[in-house]
């Protein structure tokens, strides 16, 4: 499969590398060829609440116009947002809220998308702290929202969340009894003397009782493999009063002296499921080992060796193998009022297309003639910018400077929209008629800057007199992106007459020029 | 230390083979994005912290032996 990735923060380093990435915001384009896209959207690093609440709320319905425009047949896969990096200057309670509102926006989509799957960043994030979780150096030299050095752990427990949303959900778990569903072992103890229920053991027992009765209730059928005698498993059924599991709770029991393998077998019949569809729990290693080996579709998870890590158990237990990733037949009619009202919100969105979406981020874009203070960061992107780099010429200071002498002209632009300043992101050099570098940072691609950039500059040139326009276009491994570009501006042959080219721009771009 | 900055460059950017000559500049898959792996990898693999400054510097196999080397000789480290 390989995945498209819609994100905000630079996180290739935490996934196979075959998937593709969208820019950084970036959600003007929609690969058709993808297999699936995940939406992995981070916690944005900025001081002021207002604003980063106004972004992240932006970010949910972002999301819904890509929803709509994807392919709903293709998984589409979506990361809630941990706001464990957030300042709380004032409460905080602001953006607690957005990031809820986010969160409970994304698990209304899963509910009114078949295809959709939500996955929770925090079962991954509450396993470190917060100094380990982030790092402020790769997020000053590299916009990273976690540690890199998180990205093994983070890629093990991506899989096996991708292998659970592929596989199906179990439809039984098999139990044994003695020192499973209560501590001790009936036959030699008795049922007064059976942990369950009470001080500690028995209250872990009864704990994971109430825990498997819910399963139960959520649509689990639960049955019994154990080697008993059945009349006094019966006794401890009706009169245990701290048993929450009653005879009636299971659908079916094989409870005799036959070997285990032999009782699961019979019990897949009997209810007419696959093997591949039963998990069975079973305190004894042995008995783990004969089933894992006699029947190797039935998925056997190791028992804790302490009644106190029953309710861990349970909760892996549940993430792995009963938790509801696909809408089954019985929530339709309910999916069917999520979606109803999913498109009433659709309705109220603040956007409906993507002008709209760019209208609504109030774009600024300053173009200003380099300078003694904008020099180095303009050689900078030269050194550095790749991906929309139409030349790809790398420049030094001092070689910047020896242009502006010989007359070259020189512009940088800045980017900044109502969620932030970017800072210097792009620049354009001329020699003469001829566009010799092009270049925007790939952090700006999406939202149409580089067009507004080129017809500015265009006519910027044509104000002092020039008529005609050169420019080139040097293909390397990662220009791609880049190579039609010239031509939609309006370039023939790389060759633009500036009298007859259309170098109007779209209104919702604020353009200043310095 | 040369052998396992050797065999850290050759996974990372999937070379067939891999000498000391190796640089940014004969090297197509050690972008910018290759250089923070690689930073990654080589303070995982020499249990060192590198500097935004020391990282930037890094454009060949003699400037990470170089600099790993200072790394270590301060922290009194054996790599």
């Amino acid at each position: 499969m390989n995945y498209f990735v819609f994100r905000n923060n630079t996180v290739e380093r935490f996934f196979p590398k075959d998937y593709a990435f969208s820019g950084y915001g970036d959600i003007s384009s929609v690969p058709a060829e993808a297999d699936g896209y995940i939406w992995f959207y981070q916690l944005p690093v900025k001081y002021n609440e207002g604003q980063l609440c106004g972004q992240v709320r932006g970010y949910a319905r972002q999301l819904e116009f890509v929803l709509s425009l994807v392919d709903p047949a293709k998984p589409f896969i979506l990361f809630t947002m941990d706001s464990g990096l957030a300042v709380p200057f004032a409460s905080g309670v602001d953006l607690m809220a957005a990031v809820a509102e986010y969160n409970a926006a994304l698990l209304a989509l899963e509910r009114g998308y078949s295809n959709v799957k939500l996955l929770d960043i925090s079962e991954f994030t509450r396993r470190y702290p917060a100094s380990e979780l982030f790092d402020w150096k790769f997020w000053f030299i590299s916009q990273m929202g976690f540690s890199p050095h998180l990205s093994k752990p983070f890629a093990e427990w991506f899989a096996r969340k991708l292998d659970q949303i592929a596989s199906r959900r179990k439809k039984c778990l098999v139990l044994d009894l003695d020192n499973t569903l209560w501590g001790g072992v009936l036959g030699e103890d008795g049922v007064e003397e059976i942990k369950l229920g009470g001080d500690y053991p028995g209250k872990a027992f009864h704990l994971f009782q109430e825990g498997l009765l819910e399963l139960k209730r959520s649509g689990i059928m639960l049955a019994v493999c154990s080697k008993n005698n059945e009349a006094d498993v019966l006794d401890v059924w009706e009169r245990h009063p701290d048993m929450v599991l009653r005879a009636d709770s299971f659908v079916a029991w094989r409870i005799n002296w036959t070997d285990k393998a032999t009782g699961i077998r019979e019990l897949a019949n009997e209810l007419n499921i696959g093997l591949d569809s039963i998990v069975f729990v079973d305190d004894s290693p042995s008995e783990q080992e004969l089933v894992r080996q006699a029947l190797p579709e039935v998925e056997v998870p190791d028992f804790p060796s302490q009644p106190y890590e029953l309710p861990a158990f349970l909760k892996s237990l549940v993430e792995k193998y009963f938790r509801i990733y696909t809408v089954t037949a019985e929530d339709a009619a309910k999916t069917e009022q999520y979606k109803a009202n999913a498109l009433r919100a659709q309705s109220q969105r603040e956007f409906v297309d993507f002008d709209a979406f760019l209208r609504s981020l109030e774009i600024k874009i300053t173009i200003e003639a380099a300078d003694e203070f904008n020099i180095p960061r303009i050689a900078q992107l030269t050194q550095k910018t790749n991906q929309f780099n139409l030349t790809t010429r790398r420049y030094t200071e001092s070689d910047i400077r020896q242009f502006l002498q010989r007359g070259w002209k020189i512009w940088c632009l800045s980017v900044s929209d109502k969620f932030g300043d970017d800072g210097i992101t792009g620049c354009a050099m001329v020699d003469g008629s001829a566009i010799d570098t092009f270049l925007l940072s790939c952090r700006i691609l999406g939202k149409g800057i580089e067009f507004v950039f080129a017809k500015q500059v265009l006519s910027l040139l044509k104000e002092q007199g020039i008529k005609t326009v050169s420019a080139e276009y040097v293909p390397t491994a990662k220009n791609g992106l880049a190579s039609g570009f010239w031509k939609a501006v309006g370039f023939k042959d790389n060759i633009i007459d500036l009298d007859a080219a259309d170098l109007s721009i779209k209104d919702y771009y604020q353009v200043i020029i310095k | 230390m040369e052998d396992k900055v050797l065999s850290i460059l050759k996974e990372l950017f999937e070379l067939d083979t891999v000498d000391e000559t190796c640089s940014q500049k004969t090297c197509g898959k050690w972008d910018s994005m290759g250089q923070l792996n690689l930073a990654v990898e080589l303070e995982e693999a020499f249990d060192v912290e590198l500097e935004p400054e020391e990282i930037g510097e890094m454009r060949s196999f003699g400037d990470i032996i170089e600099l790993l080397t200072k790394k270590c000789r301060n922290s009194a480290k054996y790599c």
